[in-house]
């Protein structure tokens, strides 16, 4: 791939969904591009960026960010996160808001859906009674073809194998063909949209957790600040936000201050 | 870059273990395994039970009486090892096969898994908690996924691979996490479930390169027997190759740069012992 074809892919990512590409990087594209161009019935990788370039505004443009995107996740990933969640965020957030019975949360980059099934999951093994709460779950994600994958809550035999032990996928799965289908009655517990983190957000809740877990290491620190400040005006006080492993708000967003629970870091806004 | 659905199919679509062995691997994993119930599944299995009693009787079995029966030479062996011998009899013949995307000539991959389950067998006496039964079979099959992976890798996906090995200095696993969307530790798992063998076997294979994320002592020992596993083979070809185990491993297992250092000559020593017993040289 020449300089110029990288720089221009680069460029477009970088401008509809603020995903980095570092020089070297080519190998990542190529791949990544040539598979959507044999998709698209283009004999080359060189035809599909023409066709981009010629057209930028065609459909193929959300196909090509939709394909440099990141679909990485699995269902419990990281474990203790979940851990977390089930032993201090949840008693807390639910002796807090007793009174009006009334929880939202709110999954950014929610892929295929395993962040959120996983959290619905761990609800009604150890908060079933939550489920009879006023509780919205909202998942969003970039790319309307993971989101379409999410809402049928079908897995193959490899996505099921990642993370999810084999009780919960006897109990909470039901298998069809080759593939099995998260339990309807709770599926029907999410609402799945479309949400570019970097564009304009559209009217979400006020929230009590934002799941926003391994999504911020693809972008630079500007798009981070906006993504954080978006996010911290969505936060009831007391309100949760949960990040990936290796993300902090530290030195990019000093409104937050780190709560560790065990070997989970967890963020809220700084009361005044 | 692949198609999923087809690698799943052809995962699916290896030949099956022999169910005696299947069997067996169910009661070894069980908690309430029997040496008889053992030997008995075994009398049942007549080319099984010639070779149990040939590696019981052999000189590194370590012992002048000879066995005759099945049961004796269970008891002397131990449930674990006949479990491996009877999976290297079933497996064997799959992963002797050559793997080209891998760099893997004819008998290999056979070679690194027979040495895998010999560090396997030599592990308990160094780490500090009880090794699972399973392991051995875990530490046998870690790499069986290779055998379907390896179909799919086109010189255009190993080209991309190697480009992410240099660029980003990715690992193997990374690389194949990254552009492929599954790993061969993934489709090993995948393979091991199809053959009906117990779920810590499965995840043993599933996270011997990433045993942080598979939460269970038998990811941490299948990923420790496949170092110890490179480690052998290079001191066989005269290579260097330096033992390097995650600080989190090490310190889950119980082991000390000391014991680390003192497994490898004796896992080398009995893996030349047993290896003619697997026909691995």
């Amino acid at each position: 791939m020449n300089t110029v074809d990288f720089d221009y892919i680069r460029n477009f990512v970088r401008d509809q969904a603020a995903i980095v590409l570092e020089p070297g990087k080519e190998y990542l594209v190529e791949s990544r591009l040539q598979t959507l161009a044999r998709e698209e019935n283009l004999n080359s990788l060189d035809a599909l960026i023409g066709k981009l370039r010629a057209d930028p505004k065609n459909g193929l443009h959300r196909k090509v960010v939709d394909a440099m995107t990141t679909n990485e996740t699995s269902f419990f990933r990281d474990f203790h996160p979940f851990e977390a969640l089930r032993k201090s965020l949840l008693p807390e957030l639910m002796a807090r808001r007793a009174q009006e019975r009334q929880l939202h949360f709110w999954c950014g980059a929610a892929s295929t859906g395993q962040e959120p099934y996983s959290v619905l999951m761990l609800l009604a093994e150890h908060f079933p009674e939550l489920l009879q709460w006023d509780f919205k779950f909202i998942a969003t994600d970039l790319c309307g073809k993971v989101l379409a994958r999410a809402r049928s809550g079908r897995f193959n035999q490899l996505e099921v194998n990642r993370g999810l032990p084999a009780p919960l996928l006897v109990k909470y799965f039901v298998r069809q063909g080759a593939e099995w289908e998260f339990r309807e009655d709770l599926r029907r517990r999410v609402e799945f949209r479309e949400l570019n983190l970097v564009k304009d957000w559209p009217c979400l809740p006020l929230l009590d957790i934002v799941f926003l877990r391994n999504v911020m290491i693809y972008f630079d620190v500007e798009t981070k600040k906006a993504i954080l400040a978006n996010a911290r005006r969505l936060l009831r006080p007391g309100g949760y936000l949960l990040l990936g492993g290796a993300e902090t708000t530290f030195n990019v967003d000093d409104a937050f201050e780190r709560v560790t629970f065990d070997k989970t870091s967890c963020y809220r806004v700084k009361q005044a | 870059m692949i198609d999923l659905e087809r690698l799943i199919e052809q995962a699916n679509e290896l030949a099956p273990l022999p169910a005696s062995t299947v069997r067996l691997a169910e009661l070894v994993g069980s908690p309430d395994c029997h040496l008889e119930d053992v030997a008995e599944l075994i009398a049942f299995d007549q080319a099984l039970t010639v070779k149990l009693l040939r590696a019981a009787n052999s000189a590194a079995s370590g012992s002048a009486v000879p066995v005759s029966t099945v049961q004796e030479a269970v008891t002397r062996m131990g449930t674990a090892q006949v479990l491996a011998l009877a999976v290297a009899s079933g497996a064997r013949p799959l992963l002797q096969a050559r793997v080209p995307a891998y760099g893997l000539n004819e008998g290999a991959l056979w070679r690194h898994s027979v040495a895998a389950a010999v560090a396997a067998e030599t592990a308990p006496a160094f780490c500090q908690l009880d090794v699972p039964p399973e392991t051995f079979t875990a530490a046998l099959l870690h790499d069986v996924g290779k055998l379907v992976m390896g179909r799919f890798l086109s010189p255009e996906i190993l080209g991309f691979i190697q480009r992410a090995h240099e660029v980003d200095h990715l690992g193997q696993l990374e690389a194949e996490s990254l552009l492929l969307n599954v790993h061969h530790g993934e489709l090993g798992g995948l393979i091991a479930q199809h053959w009906n063998l117990p779920p810590r076997v499965v995840l043993g294979i599933t996270y011997h390169h990433n045993p942080d994320q598979g939460l269970d002592v038998i990811c941490d020992l299948t990923y420790l027997t496949n170092q110890v596993a490179k480690r052998i083979e290079a001191g066989l070809d005269g290579r260097k190759f330096d033992l390097v185990i995650s600080p989190e491993v090490t310190e889950r297992l119980g082991l000390t740069p000391k014991t680390l250092n003192n497994l490898c000559p004796i896992a080398a020593s009995r893996y030349t012992q047993v290896s003619r017993r697997y026909n691995a040289v």
